[in-house]
């Protein structure tokens, strides 16, 4: 009966925990203490309070349940056990990050030896060893940590690169790009060294650095083969700076001459092109340097005042206009990107940070409603970098853009080689005898229903199909007058797609080997993430089945298993085999 | 031989550097549009220099002229942006930034975010009353869906006097597997036999072939669950398609029957599981919110736009217009040779639409036509993948081949001369009359 009394009590003042408030913690903790004989009601009500406030009150009530068990320790210490695991990660999937990494915090006291239960763990190992193993994946999921950079490391950085850049300009001694570049590290260093920077401007100054780094090592591993394939190299050369620099598009305009050709400061640019992604249609700036540089000036205020850029003291793109422009007259050919570039510069920075660990699927107020449509999202507006800059890279003739990842870089020089391949198609193309084939075509006719349905767009949008790779063509004498029109609406129809959402309910739960929480059908190249199933408390990957070790999408092997009927059976056959032997 | 008859001269590709006026220079402030209406006889070119814009959510590269004639749209400034615009005629144009685009911006993320954590994408079905955007929203959110992973939405045109990779009278669906081209009235090209500058679309088309959906509104019904039929085909098969879901345009409300027989048809047919209103206020979702399953579907309002534009008849004729002569002569980007050929009047069967315009008893939907010039003078004709004997349930069900133009009648000699696309000869299958008409 009394105990009725103190829970209500207890559950009351829990309620009241909408805060990190330290004294209604230590009044809670307290009553615990004095209450042990009640110890199963309270805990019923923290693990309620727990499950039932609003996400972001979740980590102060766990705050009790904490405080509690490493004051009063056992029984809370047992009892809680019993849930703790399943609580921790319902309560760690709907909370925000901020929350998330409290709770890891939180966690990694409870595996600290506590005073309270003798030296032993707070909390029985199994729960434990439970939410280490969870929290593990859901952290691969989650978060992707980048180590802080520091200055220390960012001045070796620096050594190595002027180090690669010196041994190249000394390879190459009239380069006078290279020589730049050595001075312009070295005023880096200083300005390191001098000026204490925020920690975001390091990462940004860190960035950037990299990818220098990589063109540097790119660059030299390209000077090694040529060396080794001097010959065969001059001959590739020409197409590869037709590739590049995919010719003009209106019709009547003369190329470019040699000379105005973009300078970059950070190596050619076809190398540069993922750091300054529009470098090949920039031209330098030839007048009005100081003007420029002032709107640059200008530009980055502005960013600064509507908190797009944290204040900082040297950013570097700007603070090296800054100095360029002073003795503008000593480097007059060691002009700065323009204006529009270092506005992208800028551009593509921005939408890197603010893109960094974005994922749809685990962005709440996004569900299709009438408040989605009309609110204020601020996560909305960071998304919207997915759909720009957040792929730098956007070809000069389509205005399509491309990621930074090596696949992505594929496929963009995939893209440019096909935009080549295709302007020289449209120019016509000259034949052996002297005449020029010309490109004239015809609209082709509509395919029917059972073509349509089997084809797929790939074959259209392929940039990697050879030209005499077979086209599918409308086929006229087909009987196909009414064999694809069934009067009887669904029912026809309705067999192979129930089989199909059986398929796509089988689930693989992730191994605890794979050190991947994704894998990547080996069928349609997707790379499928790992989801957090609720009902049986595992992440597993949704719609997958495992065959000889390998992971597919079970609705794409089904699929490949049907068509290749033969094939299924050889690898039957090849199991059986090795069952023998 | 091949004969190229009325290419008219302004499509030539030569034509495009000459400039009668200086270039004009716009900057337009992140969040703005610049909304232009470049004449049917005008022609406009515009080159972004600097920062990001996009027209109805494609993105245009820097530095190219983009050529637009005839028509209206607006430039989104994603981020501040630069470009230069010629024009020899006078062009109305005006900034606003009264746009729609942030709500426009959470229905896409919205959708994206069915697409990833499903395998069937969502199917949306935009409706609303004539000039209210809903053309232009299907189009920004299919250019949207392709832009951060390899999505392929199908766009399902189900508005016949709307041409989108069709000529006009059509019901279609396309999977949208590369850039919509913007200076393209249909969107862009159906597959050619040749090189083209942008990757072509494959569209499945279904003739109507009459002007007003109230003229024969069950051949109206069967027409989209003929194209329903399809989708859902192909939808199976592809399962890129499938994950990326289906944008459904459909006719202004004020063409479909009151009590929203056919809206809720093509949900059925669909399978459709969101709703978009395009409409200034609430009244329409409220209504459609009693008559429409809304236990399977989501219905949501998204505010118009003051950018949308009033278009007028003669202004959707000009749109009609041009999407026949693209179809078989292609734009200044792809010219494209048709074939014209000789027949007698006795190698062609023709069947028309039954209409409530034109007084018949027939039970059939498919009326016979008969061969003189006052029925196909002109005529844009539909040809079946059935054959010329065929029954006229067999034609009313058979796929659609393509598209001829009765360029000639002559009573007297009992010939025809006919506008093919394609080379060859004139296939022996039935052919139904549309209710447009084409001189050249
Ligand atoms: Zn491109
Ligand atoms: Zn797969």
């Amino acid at each position: 009966m009394e105990c009725d009394k103190i829970a209500k009590d207890f559950a009351s003042i829990l309620d009241e925990l909408t805060c990190n408030s330290k004294p209604i913690i230590s009044t809670l903790t307290k009553m615990a203490e004095e209450n042990i004989g009640c110890a199963q009601q309270m805990v019923d009500a923290i693990e309620r309070r727990i499950e039932r406030c609003v996400p972001n009150q979740k980590l102060y009530a766990f705050y009790v349940l904490d405080s509690i068990c490493k004051n009063a320790g056992s029984p809370y210490t047992i009892y809680f056990s019993r849930n703790l695991a399943q609580l921790y990660k319902r309560t760690y999937l709907i909370v925000d990050n901020q929350t998330r990494s409290d709770l890891i915090k939180m966690f990694k006291t409870w595996l600290m030896p506590s005073s309270s239960s003798m030296g032993d763990h707070l909390f029985g190992k199994e729960a434990l060893d439970a939410i280490e193993r969870f929290l593990v994946k859901a952290s691969a999921l989650h978060q992707k940590h980048v180590a802080a950079p520091t200055v220390p490391g960012l001045l070796r950085e620096i050594d190595k690169l002027s180090l690669l850049t010196r041994e190249r300009a000394a390879q190459n001694p009239h380069d006078a790009k290279l020589k730049t570049k050595v001075v312009v590290l070295q005023q880096l260093k200083q300005e390191l060294q001098r000026e204490k920077m925020p920690p975001q401007a390091l990462q940004q100054v860190q960035m950037q650095l990299r990818q220098i780094f990589a063109q540097e090592q790119q660059v030299l591993q390209q000077q090694h083969q040529q060396q080794q394939l001097q010959h065969q190299h001059q001959q590739q050369r020409l197409p590869r700076k037709a590739l590049s620099t995919p010719p003009p598009q209106a019709p009547g305009a003369t190329p470019a001459p040699r000379e105005s050709e973009p300078v970059s400061l950070f190596g050619t640019p076809s190398l540069s092109s993922s750091f300054f992604p529009n470098a090949s249609n920039i031209q330098p700036p030839t007048s009005e340097p100081s003007q420029k540089a002032s709107k640059v000036q200008a530009l980055y205020d502005t960013l600064r005042a509507e908190g797009l850029v944290k204040p900082v003291p040297q950013q570097s793109v700007v603070t090296l206009d800054r100095i360029l422009s002073q003795n503008h007259k000593e480097s007059a050919q060691t002009t700065l990107p323009p204006l529009n570039l270092l506005k992208d510069i800028l551009g593509d920075v921005q939408s890197h940070f603010s893109t960094v660990g974005v994922d749809i699927l685990n962005t709440p107020n996004l569900q299709l409603c009438q408040q989605t449509v009309i609110q204020d999202n601020p996560t909305v507006m960071q998304l919207r970098h997915l759909l720009y800059r957040y792929k730098p890279n956007k070809c000069s003739t389509c205005g399509k853009r491309f990621g930074s990842s090596e696949e992505e870089k594929k496929q963009e020089r995939d893209h440019l080689d096909w935009h080549f391949r295709i302007n020289k198609r449209i120019k016509g193309t000259a034949g052996a005898n002297g005449a020029t084939a010309k490109n004239i075509q015809s609209r082709n006719w509509y395919l029917d229903d059972t073509q349509w349905q089997r084809f797929n767009d790939e074959e259209i949008v392929s940039t990697t199909r050879s030209e005499t790779d077979s086209v599918t063509l409308a086929n006229l004498d087909a009987s196909t007058a009414s064999s694809s029109f069934s009067t009887s609406k669904f029912d026809a129809k309705s067999a192979p797609e129930k089989t199909e959402a059986d398929l796509a309910k089988k689930y693989v739960t992730v191994p605890e080997t794979h050190e991947d929480m994704s894998f990547q059908c080996p069928i349609c190249r997707e790379v499928q993430s790992a989801v957090y199933n609720d009902d049986i408390g595992e992440w597993i990957w949704p719609n997958c089945i495992q065959s000889q070790g390998k992971y597919f999408h079970s609705t794409c092997f089904h699929e490949a298993v049907e068509e290749t009927p033969q094939q299924a059976l050889n690898q039957g056959l090849e199991r059986l085999k090795g069952l023998a032997g | 031989m091949a004969s190229l008859p009325g290419l008219n001269d302004s499509l030539h590709p030569a034509d495009l550097g000459v400039d009668l006026n200086e270039p004009k220079h716009v900057s337009i402030t992140a969040g703005s549009e610049w909304r232009v209406d470049v004449p049917q006889e005008s022609k406009l070119t515009i080159k972004v220099h600097s920062g990001v814009a996009e027209i109805f959510g494609t993105e245009l590269a820097s530095d190219v002229p983009y050529v637009f004639q005839g028509t209206k749209f607006a430039v989104y400034a994603v981020e501040d942006a630069e470009f230069e615009w010629t024009s020899p005629e006078l062009t109305s144009h005006s900034i606003s930034s009264d746009t729609n685009m942030k709500f426009i911006y959470n229905v896409h993320f919205a959708l994206e975010k069915l697409r990833v954590s499903s395998f069937e994408g969502p199917r949306v079905l935009i409706v609303g009353e004539s000039c209210t955007g809903k053309t232009s929203l299907a189009k920004t959110l299919c250019a949207y869906a392709i832009k951060f992973k390899a999505h392929q939405p199908m766009m399902v045109n189900l508005n016949p006097q709307e041409c989108i990779y069709s000529p006009p009278g059509c019901l279609t669906a396309t999977p949208i597997s590369d850039v919509i081209d913007v200076s393209s009235s249909t969107w862009g090209q159906s597959m050619t036999s040749g090189a083209t500058k942008l990757h072509n679309k494959q569209p499945i088309v279904k003739s109507f072939g009459l002007e007003q959906i109230s003229e024969n509104k069950e051949r109206y019904v069967s027409t989209f669950q003929q194209l329903a039929n399809a989708v859902r085909g192909r939808v199976q098969n592809d399962s890129t398609v499938r994950r990326s879901g289906l944008i459904i345009d459909t006719p202004p409300l004020g063409q479909l029957s009151d009590d929203f027989s056919e809206l809720k048809e093509i949900i059925y047919q669909f399978k459709v599981n969101a709703v978009v209103v395009c409409a200034k206020d609430d009244t329409l979702a409220l209504k459609l919110n009693e008559h429409l399953p809304v236990e399977t579907l989501a219905i949501v309002r998204l505010p118009t736009s003051s950018g949308v534009v009033q278009t007028d008849d003669v202004y959707k004729r000009a749109l009609q217009r041009n999407a026949i002569r693209e179809y078989f002569y292609g734009d200044f980007n792809t010219v494209l040779s048709p074939y014209t050929i000789g027949v007698d009047s006795d190698m062609i069967t023709v069947w028309q639409p039954k209409s409530v315009l034109v007084q018949s008893d027939s039970q059939d939907d498919l009326l016979p036509v008969e061969i003189n010039a006052s029925n196909l003078q002109h005529a844009l004709v539909a040809i079946s993948y059935a054959s010329r004997r065929s029954s006229s349930e067999e034609v009313s069900a058979s796929p659609i081949l393509g598209f001829a133009l009765i360029m000639d009648v002559n009573d007297t000699k009992r010939k025809l001369r006919v506008l093919l696309p394609v080379p060859g000869l004139l296939p022996d299958k039935a052919m139904i009359l549309t209710a447009y008409r084409y001189l050249e």
